[in-house]
């Protein structure tokens, strides 16, 4: 899923100084998840805001609303009603949501209350870890179901640096060296060929080097709902 | 709780059952009668079906907004000297028999006081003050 984090208040509240009447707009997909985005924080970052220390002049009004996914052109055109008086959208969606909803109320101002962070999973209740790049042409196939262009700080593809040390990367004892973990599950699979096989330099416009990626599924939009 | 609504436009083409990513759709026909079902545990609330529909008879805003479902009703137990709601009768129920006997249901302010009041009974030995 996509994780984001929540900005500072001073930072969300600066950000929306000036504006009469502000619309905060939670998103009930991957930001609810991960705690971040849902419609609990949206009422609890709107009870937050509504505090006068936050602002020097007039504190905006403040409306909650949430929407399963902010990322859906149609669905957001279609269902999503904003009260007529609104002059800013404040969205806690990750980066792709406020992004769709900012074209659907072109020239309404859209402000993310979030940052977006990485596409991760949540490897113990309650953490999440970047798992995925979105690299373009995945090679968890040969490294044993561990990225090593997400997990290695270095994002080698042939095998560890020479910081490996026990297991771990040399930026800190705390990340464990993802060549390490890929040899050791390797070994365990009996796959250990796979280290020797070599990786030649990616072709980097697949992630994205040559502008914008688009992923398109023909006969999808046959109905046109919502147009 | 239906969630997944069709209106009087749905002809029967099948075009959500078909294309549903998540299978959350299918069809069955007993007697004459073809029906539609929807299984709400599968579904990924994509929206594709109401998209693709081209009777436009999906009413996709039961997906965003509904009412809510009761799940389970259990019976209160509420503070003994001041009426407020302490724990479920089931939770009550649950606690050790030795426990339970003991404890009467009071809310965290009347414990205190219960609890302040029995300590001061400790501390002043009968027949008098101490010296």
């Amino acid at each position: 899923m996509i994780v984001g984090h929540l900005k500072s208040l001073k930072e969300i509240a600066s950000s929306i100084a000036g504006c009469r009447q502000v619309l905060v707009l939670g998103c009930g997909g991957c930001v609810t998840v991960c705690r971040s985005g849902g419609d609990a924080e949206a009422h609890d970052l709107a009870r937050q805001l509504a505090h006068p220390e936050h602002f020097q002049g007039i504190v905006p009004g403040l409306a909650v609303a949430t929407i399963e996914r902010q990322c859906e052109n149609d669905l957001i055109k279609s269902y999503l009603k904003i009260p007529e008086d609104t002059d800013t959208i404040l969205s806690l969606a990750c980066g792709a949501g406020v992004q769709i909803v900012a074209d659907v109320f072109d020239p309404l101002p859209v402000i993310p209350a979030l940052t977006t962070t990485f596409m991760g999973g949540a490897d113990e209740p309650g953490v999440w870890r970047e798992k995925c790049q979105g690299c373009g042409d995945c090679l968890l196939a040969c490294t044993a179901g561990i990225c090593p262009l997400a997990l290695c700080a270095k994002r080698l593809l042939n095998g560890p640096c020479g910081g490996s040390r026990a297991g771990h990367c040399e930026v800190s004892d705390d990340i464990p060296c993802a060549w390490a973990k890929i040899y050791t599950r390797l070994e365990k699979q009996g796959r250990l060929n796979l280290m020797d096989e070599f990786r030649a330099t990616r072709d980097w416009r697949k992630a994205g080097h040559k502008g914008p990626r688009e992923h398109r599924r023909t006969g999808i939009a046959l109905g046109t709902a919502g147009n | 709780m239906i969630y997944f609504q069709v209106n009087e436009k749905c002809n029967g083409c099948l075009s959500c059952v078909q294309n549903c990513p998540a299978r959350a759709l299918d069809s069955r026909e007993e007697g004459g009668i073809q029906t539609l079902f929807h299984n709400m545990a599968r579904c990924a609330r994509c929206a594709t079906c109401w998209r693709i529909c081209p009777q436009h008879a999906i009413e996709f805003q039961h997906m965003l907004e509904n009412r809510w479902d009761e799940v389970v009703a259990h019976e209160l137990v509420r503070c003994a000297a001041c009426g407020e709601v302490v724990h479920t009768a089931q939770l009550r129920e649950g606690l050790d028999s030795k426990v339970r006997d003991l404890a009467e249901p009071l809310c965290v302010r009347h414990k205190m006081e219960r609890q302040a009041g029995m300590q001061m009974g400790r501390q002043q030995p009968a027949g008098g003050v101490s010296r």
